[in-house]
């Protein structure tokens, strides 16, 4: 009896002994993630732990104890703004991750308050690791001439037509697969998308005419962009408004509100009933969002490949204004940005870069229909099988532009969103929401923005 | 100094560190500090960094010279304090307490426990019952009934009369806690008192009228200074429910203060409007305390009853 508690004991020894050992032996490097929960996309963080894990792999290999531990805090903000609020708290308290997630037009407000590094030497000096990215998406996340984080993905966003709901409305197959085009060519307006919208909201084909999302956010940029609206002066770097289009903007949004194409109760309803509504229950003419959605889409109908889709749904840019003007489009990409206050800085850049890579990205875009970041991408197998949706939406980003990356660009969105919610609740007539917007822009961005004619 | 006296004076500095020395805490951490810390915050220009960069009343100029907003939020706030108070939390409390007092006292703890139940479940189970109340949709509960009992077409309560919604929401849970003050003062009413008018001939509307009431004098009183101060500044099952929308409909001046502070990250701009909170709270207690005469409650009796 006694030889056996001897013996245990003498195992628990040798286990604590070991235990200890190995720890003190091999060195673990935590790096912090901080990326907002998000269905559409869960592999932009989960890109980045894999990435940690390629890491470990080689430093096995090259014999040395240290290891990488990536530790995720996936929040549950409603949207990137709201996101990128309690991250720069965060950061204000010393509670700042070495790794984040951010929408680009965050780039600047991170780079201004000193929490985004610089990464512009880090990507110089690794052209094999960043030299296949895409050009055009730097732009999205440079501030001052200067790059602040690695685009993560990019998209288009558009109207998506149900087509059985415009079959009822009594349009022919020729005239819906003609549509995209006539937008393209400024035939088919924003006031046109409206009477549509009404007429099946009147005729009791849907229940509501158009769908958009409940909460501020870059989607409405383009519909402000058809009626004029530039949002940035890009010499005085100044965020700027235009009186004359915010007015022919909202008496556009009013005009659909009058025509039942807009419901009152859009900005109240949550995200799920909003996705439930436009798939599922087939309740909307429109969705407006992003090509994203093509996966929920795939899904609630049971839609199988690009000629089954095709069938159900037509997709088309943000229409012109007014007759014989250009559509408009928006690409929102995501990024990745390194902490300028991280200990680790340069392994964490490392990671992102690893996370950046034409394979994982490629997982990313295949698996939630968000536009590859890297040239290399396009051809794979995987996006030219399951990605057809991606190919498909390219030509459209001919009309896309990029949200201003002025530190202020969320609080101006922001507002524009709030005016849209006074029209649509009937609580602001068109001139006045215009008037709402110009005294809350001096309101709350004081000196930041210029107020034009 | 004697040592016993010494040690009495000892004595009594740890009795009042023990006996007040929590309470003190607690103010001071809770009531004092924030205020304490609201004011600095409202002369600087902390921003969504959290970081101050100089001392400033461009706060104050602010709210005098560009913000459009605020006289609308404090109509609203008027509004709402006024209405749940004077129908709901006063009114409808007091209602509550004659019933539950004037039936079987069983079926009156009864009911009362009915009305408290609001109180004991979170302020989120109770805010996502009233928007499954309000829903739009004919799956609403309100909207049930209108649809199938009353054969009409669904309504829209929370978008066409948000603050309607908001009165109601916050009425019938502020009601229990005046209605637990009353109930006990009118059972602290002597019960020959009661007797007595009965056998003076009084009805049960006269006896209310003439020995219920004047006994609640100052529990109203009471009610009605702790309820405003309390609606003034409350505003989390506006928040839930209708999130100060549509627009700025439900907006209420604390509201409005948590969302110009947390919505667009102007912390010190969200604290100078709500030392402005703070102010009218001063004043409205003053001027309600001077209104009701509460300086008497506080006398001492002239005459001891036994």
């Amino acid at each position: 009896m006694m030889n056996g508690k001897i013996a245990l004991s003498a195992m628990v020894a040798g286990v604590l002994f070991c235990t200890t050992f190995t720890s003190a032996a091999a060195e673990e490097v935590v790096i912090k993630v901080w990326a907002r929960a998000d269905r559409s996309g869960p592999l932009r963080a989960g890109n980045l732990v894999t990435a940690g894990d390629t890491l470990n792999k080689f430093l096995t290999a090259a014999g040395t104890d240290k290891r990488v531990k990536i530790e995720l805090n996936e929040t549950n903000a409603k949207g990137y703004d709201d996101d990128a609020l309690d991250l720069l708290k965060a950061f204000a308290v010393d509670k700042g991750p070495d790794i984040f997630v951010l929408a680009h037009e965050w780039t600047g407000a991170f780079a201004e308050a000193g929490y985004a590094l610089n990464l512009e030497d880090h990507i110089n000096k690794n052209p094999e690791l960043y030299g296949d990215i895409i050009g055009p998406l730097w732009q999205s996340v440079s501030y001052k001439g200067a790059r602040y984080a690695v685009p993560q993905d990019s998209e288009v966003r558009m109207y998506f037509l149900n087509n059985d709901k415009l079959r009822k409305l009594g349009k022919t197959d020729k005239e819906i697969a003609a549509l995209p085009a006539k937008v393209d060519a400024g035939e088919f307006t924003a006031y046109d998308l409206c009477d549509l919208a009404g007429q099946a909201v009147q005729k009791g084909v849907v229940k509501y005419g158009i769908l958009h999302r409940p909460n501020a956010g870059p989607d409405f940029q383009m519909l402000t962009e058809s009626f004029g609206l530039v949002p940035y002066d890009k010499e005085a770097a100044k965020l700027q408004a235009s009186k004359t289009a915010l007015k022919d903007f909202f008496t556009w949004v009013k005009y659909c509100v009058d025509k039942k194409a807009l419901s009152a109760t859009n900005t109240s309803m949550s995200w799920d009933a909003i996705e439930q509504a436009s798939f599922a229950k087939e309740e909307a003419l429109a969705f407006f969002h992003g090509v994203w959605r093509v996966t929920d889409q795939t899904k609630a109908w049971n839609l199988k490949g690009k000629d089954d889709y095709q069938r159900k749904i037509t997709w088309i840019n943000a229409p012109a204004g007014k007759k014989g003007g250009k559509p408009s489009n928006l690409s929102h990409p995501i990024a990745y940005a390194v902490s300028a206050k991280s200990k680790n800085k340069d392994l964490a850049a490392y990671i992102v870069a690893l996370a950046s890579q034409p394979i994982p990205n490629m997982r990313h875009s295949v698996t939630t229909n968000h536009t590859p970041i890297n040239y290399g991408e396009q051809s794979m197998p995987e996006v030219v099988d399951k990605g057809w949706a991606l190919v498909a939406a390219t030509p459209m980003l001919k009309y896309a532009g990029f949200m201003p990356n002025h530190p202020k660009i969320g609080q101006y969105n922001a507002v524009i969103f709030k005016g849209i919610q006074g029209v649509e609740t009937g609580r602001l007539t068109a001139q006045a929401a215009a008037d709402f917007v110009v005294d809350e822009l001096g309101n709350e961005l004081g000196k930041d923005v210029v107020i034009k004619n | 100094m004697p040592d016993f006296a010494r040690a009495q004076l000892r004595r009594q500095r740890f009795n009042f560190a023990l006996f007040l020395g929590p309470a003190l805490v607690l103010l001071a951490v809770f009531f004092v500090a924030p205020v304490v810390i609201d004011l600095v915050l409202a002369f600087t220009d902390m921003g969504r960094t959290l970081a101050v960069g100089k001392l400033t009343l461009e706060n104050f100029e602010r709210m005098v010279t560009r913000d459009t907003r605020l006289l609308g939020a404090l109509g609203i706030t008027f509004i709402f304090v006024v209405t749940t108070l004077g129908v709901f939390n006063v009114t409808f409390a007091l209602l509550l307490a004659l019933v539950t007092t004037a039936v079987p006292q069983r079926l009156g703890a009864f009911f009362r426990a009915v009305w408290l139940l609001p109180r004991m479940s979170p302020s989120v189970v109770y805010a996502l019952l009233w928007l499954w109340v309000v829903d739009p949709n004919e799956r609403g509960l309100l909207n049930q009934i209108v649809v199938h009992v009353f054969d009409m077409p669904p309504i829209d309560l929370r978008n066409n009369h948000p603050l309607l919604v908001i009165i109601l929401a916050n009425g019938f849970i502020g009601a229990s806690l005046g209605m637990l003050i009353f109930t006990s003062a009118i059972r602290s009413i002597p019960e020959h008192l009661f007797h007595a008018a009965r056998v003076d001939g009084a009805g049960s509307l006269a006896i209310v009228r003439h020995v219920t009431l004047p006994a609640l004098r100052w529990p109203i009183s009471y009610m009605t200074i702790h309820q405003s101060l309390s609606l003034l500044v409350s505003f989390e099952y506006i928040l839930l429910i209708t999130a100060g929308g549509p627009f700025y409909d439900t907006t209420v001046f604390s509201l409005y203060a948590y969302r110009r502070a947390f919505e667009s990250g102007e912390y010190a701009y969200g604290a100078a409007l709500s030392l402005i909170l703070v102010v009218i709270g001063v004043v409205a207690a003053l001027a309600l305390w001077r209104l009701m005469d509460m300086q008497r409650l506080l006398q001492p009796p002239r005459i001891e009853v036994h």
